[in-house]
């Protein structure tokens, strides 16, 4: 599903310090991932280079059978609507109701008002938001709005989801629900790359972990190996 | 094109309508100067076209007049006449007998000079060729006036032609012409600087209120490029915001105009001058052509600006 072969990517050449270096990752189709690394070791720069925000200066980069090198410009819109997102900051818009942030995704490919209004309140019903449609984001908590994020992200049914720190704003529990929907999402089928600073979350998920430091690649353990801290530091 | 091109196509009018709305006090700003700059532009337009008008209708009034020998025979006459005729700028060629003259300088000095009729009929002394025959040339181009005393005076010409006389001594009717000509000019230039500066305004306020909505709209735009919304989408609604406000502004530039057409037209169209130019201006079909430039140019005006903003603020060159 996602093949980075020797990914490098550096954005100021004059300074020769690399964001990410020679990185080797292989994610299968329905597979759970964490990402862990202190902050600036690359993780949100691996997750750019996914979404194509930035774009590597070596390396190969397929997903979902995308050749990134031979991808034009004006494929990109197509690309990102196949991989859905989520960020720490939410990126909600603030004057839209729960309905229209969700519904905000699938108007911009062009879906019917029909379509929508079927469509948003069963992907609010993962999230467990049913109920909340009419709320702006501003009388939500914390955990409802990373939620409405989730929805957002998930309501094109994308094949992967890309999670960037979701549960960084958020209080342990409303972490934890968070980490729940995107358990029950990866369940339906939906390959899930998470990056995350919460050392518990990491532990008590169990999935596959992927540790970057510095740039690099420092280990990649299945989910019964990682034991928190002494996994990061190896 | 397909429902789903439709749609996309229905929403980013909608977005572009609600925009329009949201920057209620920029709309209007914008609006107000394009409005003024397409008014300058329309009547630059209509006034270009009266004077013309004006003009042309008072150059039939100044004739060229080719006195004739004595004793020139009538078949001599037609044949110069008909070669005049054949010039492309002359409209017309009338005889004036002696008698004619005559009977013409009575009726135009009975009342103010009768004494020169007088000095006519002694002068005559009841033979009637006191006054010379002559020929009146018509033209539709004044600058080609000369052009009939060169061909008048061709030798062949030299037994029929006494005199040519080109009305410089009318000088009433060339000085209503020479003066309308120059307010023509006067008309044109101070239009394209005035509608030229305005245009600029008006794009500089368009520029900066596209910029404002994409300030505005920063966060929605950078999430709408995340989650995969096309450039077009994201553009088309800064540009058809814009084109709307030259849609408005041609609207109003057009009726603010056709109100001062009708109001001052129809007073004046009573005169020669103004008659032909009122007529054309007040048909249906050119209202509507009217209306549509002037609307083609508040949009030409709109999404200019608009896509200098956009070029400018709203980034999307790297995806």
């Amino acid at each position: 599903m996602i093949l980075l072969d020797r990914v490098s990517k550096q954005y100021d050449k004059k300074t020769n310090k690399a964001a990410l270096e020679r990185i080797n990752l292989h994610v299968e189709a329905k597979e759970f991932v964490v990402i862990v690394g202190p902050s600036g070791a690359g993780k949100s720069t691996l997750l750019k280079l996914l979404t194509r925000e930035e774009k590597p200066t070596s390396g190969k980069i397929i997903v979902g059978g995308i050749d990134y090198e031979k991808l034009r410009d004006k494929d990109v819109p197509y690309l990102r609507r196949k991989i859905g997102v989520v960020f720490q900051d939410f990126k909600l818009l603030e004057t839209r109701t729960v309905f229209e942030n969700v519904a905000f995704a699938l108007e911009i490919v062009g879906m019917s008002g029909k379509e929508i209004r079927h469509t948003v309140p069963k992907v609010l019903d993962i999230v467990g938001l049913r109920g909340k449609e009419n709320n702006l984001p501003p009388e939500l908590s914390g955990g409802e709005r990373q939620r409405v994020a989730i929805a957002r992200a998930i309501v094109r049914q994308p094949k992967i989801l890309i999670a960037d720190e979701p549960t960084g704003n958020l209080d342990p529990k409303h972490a934890w629900d968070v980490i729940r929907v995107l358990e029950k999402i990866n369940q339906y089928g939906t390959t899930v790359l998470l990056t995350t600073h919460n050392t518990e979350i990491v532990n008590k998920l169990k999935r596959r972990v992927v540790t970057i430091q510095g740039g690099k690649l420092s280990s990649d353990k299945a989910r019964s190996d990682y034991h928190g801290k002494q996994a990061v530091v190896r | 094109m397909s429902s789903r091109k439709l749609i996309m196509l229905g929403r980013v009018f909608r977005t572009g309508f609600v925009n329009l709305f949201r920057n209620a006090w920029l709309t209007i700003a914008a609006t107000v100067v394009m409005v003024v700059a397409l008014s300058i532009i329309l009547l630059a337009v209509v006034l270009n076209m009266t004077a013309n008008n004006a003009i042309d209708e008072l150059a039939l009034d100044l004739k060229a007049e080719i006195y004739l020998n004595d004793n020139v025979s009538e078949d001599a006459v037609a044949q110069f006449r008909s070669g005049l005729a054949q010039l492309d700028f002359v409209v017309g060629t009338d005889y004036i007998s002696p008698e004619d003259a005559k009977r013409s300088l009575t009726e135009t000095f009975k009342d103010d000079q009768p004494e020169l009729i007088e000095v006519f009929v002694l002068a005559d002394n009841g033979e009637g060729d006191a006054l010379p025959a002559s020929i009146r040339v018509t033209v539709d181009d004044l600058e080609r006036m000369p052009e009939v005393k060169d061909y008048a005076e061709t030798s062949e010409y030299a037994g029929i032609v006494e005199e040519v006389s080109l009305g410089k001594d009318d000088s009433s009717a060339q000085e209503t012409i020479d003066k309308a000509a120059a307010g023509q000019k006067y008309v044109n230039t101070g239009s394209i600087i005035a509608a030229g500066v305005l245009s600029l305004v008006a794009i500089m306020i368009i520029f900066n209120t596209i910029r404002m909505a994409i300030y505005t709209r920063r966060d929605e735009i950078r999430i709408m490029k995340l989650i995969g919304a096309t450039p077009d989408y994201i553009r088309a609604p800064f540009l058809i915001e814009a084109s709307l406000y030259g849609v408005l502004a041609g609207l109003i530039s057009s009726g603010v105009v056709y109100s001062l057409v009708f109001f001052y037209g129809g007073r004046l169209s009573n005169a020669a001058e103004f008659a032909q130019t009122y007529a054309f201006f007040t048909q249906p079909r050119i209202i509507i052509v009217m209306t549509a430039c002037a609307i083609m140019t508040g949009v030409l005006i709109g999404s200019f600006s608009s896509m200098l903003a956009m070029e400018k603020h709203l980034k999307l060159k790297h995806w």
